[in-house]
């Protein structure tokens, strides 16, 4: 699973300046979690389009991950971006205040989308296109929030599982405090992702590559090294989480339709 | 003979602005002396077309297009990729190569093997050629593959069969597999390169292969074009991911000299390639 990262790097940079320059965008901007993803995102956004083309945007919630703020204000000090840090516990708090929960997923899955509404908001203000983190592992378990951090403008990271995320990182040189992070997607303090889906990134990761870049069978894959309960148990989230991964289904009814056979390329005319 | 390399990338899409850019780099090939210029498939268009198919596609006998490119074959010969609909057949649309010559089309190659799986639904947008055949040009006969067409080894038998000194493959062939730490291409890069090789050295044949560049929706190009001389030996290699303009003089008395000491093409058998495809065709037939 070890990648060539030379060439991812190459290949990534090249993606960030030619999709966004073809959409029309001199301008990028990310949000800064002070994780690995968005700070692996953001070096090679600098390398591709240089500081002075990438806007960061941390935006805390409360004290939920002080520790998390303090190192995306790191990064952006190394990469010389500029940023601007948006608290958004007023909103959050707003809303809550009137439909009580004690469910830390809705919390996460509201402050997410929040997150990425002020993404959008800055998008349109500053005319800058928006660079999605999700990476690979998350895509295909559906460890995200959809139109929270599911959301983009365009994605470089989608296609590099968790590990190898961390692995490019260490390539990239990003600050070791943030390779040895637990990485948490911020739902609660302490909160860990490894701890929250029951495995390890290195144990998911060599799953899902076993499924889904070498094809194998679950029962292909039981026979392999691998725990036959954890097989089963990624191979249900994959299914489970499909409809974060597409457009959804418009109810076909005129000889031509959206999402069926309407059928353009993204980048139309660019 | 002086060989122009367009290692391009397109916009999707757009013919005016690709038919820009081309006379651009035609120009550029001239003034270098260049007698034939290459470019990638579908280079009139972009790759990734889909329902973009129709609206993109060229009549050969009655484009602007085509006549703009006619006019400048007076000066260089071309090799340019189009989705073509024919006048005979409208409604109908190929994935076409077109060599260009003298003002003249010398030859249309209609893509036989159509990628349609995985990230590949070229099937679903066009219709198949038929045809593998050589076409001369000055005194040496020449072929034109596109893509895929250059990964069924057969495709480059029947234009060796037909007597071609010169393969052209063009391509817009996305790059795969990023696992392989110590190199500089995608894992799916060297497989072109095999086949180069392997397809120069037996045809005793120039081999010229032409892939795009660029990124579209997301799929990168992956470059890395090549000219193998009828010996088997790497005469260019352009970088890959980077788009490239290369210049190169091919020798064609090496196909003769290849073809003498090594009698490959003397020794062909098309007959017994015949017989054979005929039986097993009949035997697939009758299952």
């Amino acid at each position: 699973m070890k990648i060539n990262c030379l060439l991812v790097t190459k290949v990534l940079t090249n993606f960030i300046r030619e999709e966004s320059h073809k959409a029309g965008f001199e301008q990028n901007i990310i949000g800064l979690s002070g994780g690995l993803d968005s700070t692996v995102c953001s070096y090679l956004a600098v390398k591709a389009v240089g500081p002075q083309n990438l806007f960061a945007l941390i935006m805390p919630f409360k004290d939920y991950d002080q520790e998390g703020v303090r190192l995306a204000e790191e990064v952006c000090k190394i990469l010389g971006i500029n940023f601007e840090k948006i608290d958004i516990s007023p909103q959050i708090e707003a809303y809550f205040s009137s439909h009580l929960t004690d469910n830390p997923v809705l919390r996460g899955n509201k402050m997410a989308r929040e997150r990425m509404s002020i993404l959008y908001d800055y998008s349109a203000r500053m005319k800058a296109m928006i660079l999605g983190t999700s990476n690979k592992t998350e895509l295909l378990i559906g460890y995200g929030t959809i139109h929270g951090d599911l959301a983009c403008g365009i994605n470089p990271m989608g296609d590099l599982y968790k590990t190898q995320v961390g692995q490019l990182a260490r390539y990239l040189g990003v600050p070791e405090k943030i390779l040895k992070r637990k990485p948490t997607a911020g739902l609660w303090p302490g909160q860990t992702d490894e701890d929250e889906i029951g495995l390890s990134y290195e144990e998911l990761d060599k799953i899902l590559f076993r499924l889904v870049d070498e094809r194998m069978t679950l029962e292909e894959a039981i026979k392999t090294d691998l725990e036959e309960k954890k097989v089963r148990q990624v191979a249900e989230l994959i299914r489970k989480s499909e409809y974060k991964r597409k457009m959804p289904p418009v109810a076909k009814l005129s000889e031509r339709t959206v999402g069926h056979d309407f059928l353009y390329p993204y980048d139309w005319g660019k | 003979m002086k060989v122009a390399i367009a290692q391009i990338s397109s916009v999707l899409g757009r013919v005016d602005k690709n038919l820009e850019r081309h006379l651009e780099l035609i120009e550029k090939a001239v003034k270098e002396k260049a007698e034939l210029i290459i470019f990638p498939e579908l280079s009139l268009t972009g790759y990734s077309l889909k329902d973009l198919v129709p609206e993109v596609a060229i009549r050969p006998d009655s484009s602007e297009v085509m006549a703009r490119l006619l006019a400048a074959s007076k000066d260089i010969d071309l090799v340019i990729g189009l989705v073509e609909e024919r006048r005979e057949n409208p409604g109908i649309f190929y994935n076409s190569a077109a060599y260009l010559s003298l003002g003249k089309i010398a030859h249309i190659h209609r893509k036989v093997f159509l990628p349609t799986s995985g990230m590949f639904e070229e099937a679903r947008f066009f219709a198949r050629g038929h045809d593998f055949r050589a076409f001369p040009i000055g005194s040496n006969r020449t072929g034109l593959l596109i893509c895929r067409d250059f990964l069924h080894y057969s495709s480059s038998y029947c234009l060796m069969a037909d007597g071609a000194g010169l393969i052209i493959a063009v391509s817009a062939a996305p790059g795969r597999g990023i696992t392989d730490e110590g190199s500089q291409c995608f894992q799916s890069s060297p497989n072109w390169e095999l086949m180069g090789q392997a397809i120069s050295y037996f045809s005793s044949a120039y081999v010229i292969y032409c892939n795009r560049v660029g990124i579209e929706d997301g799929a990168t190009f992956a470059g890395g074009s090549f000219i193998y001389t009828p010996d088997g030996q790497l005469n260019l290699k352009l970088p890959y991911l980077e788009p490239d303009f290369s210049l190169q003089e091919i020798n064609l008395d090496l196909i003769r000299i290849a073809r003498k000491n090594r009698p490959y093409k003397r020794d062909d058998r098309p007959e017994a390639i015949w017989r054979s495809l005929g039986r097993l065709i009949r035997v697939q037939d009758e299952d």
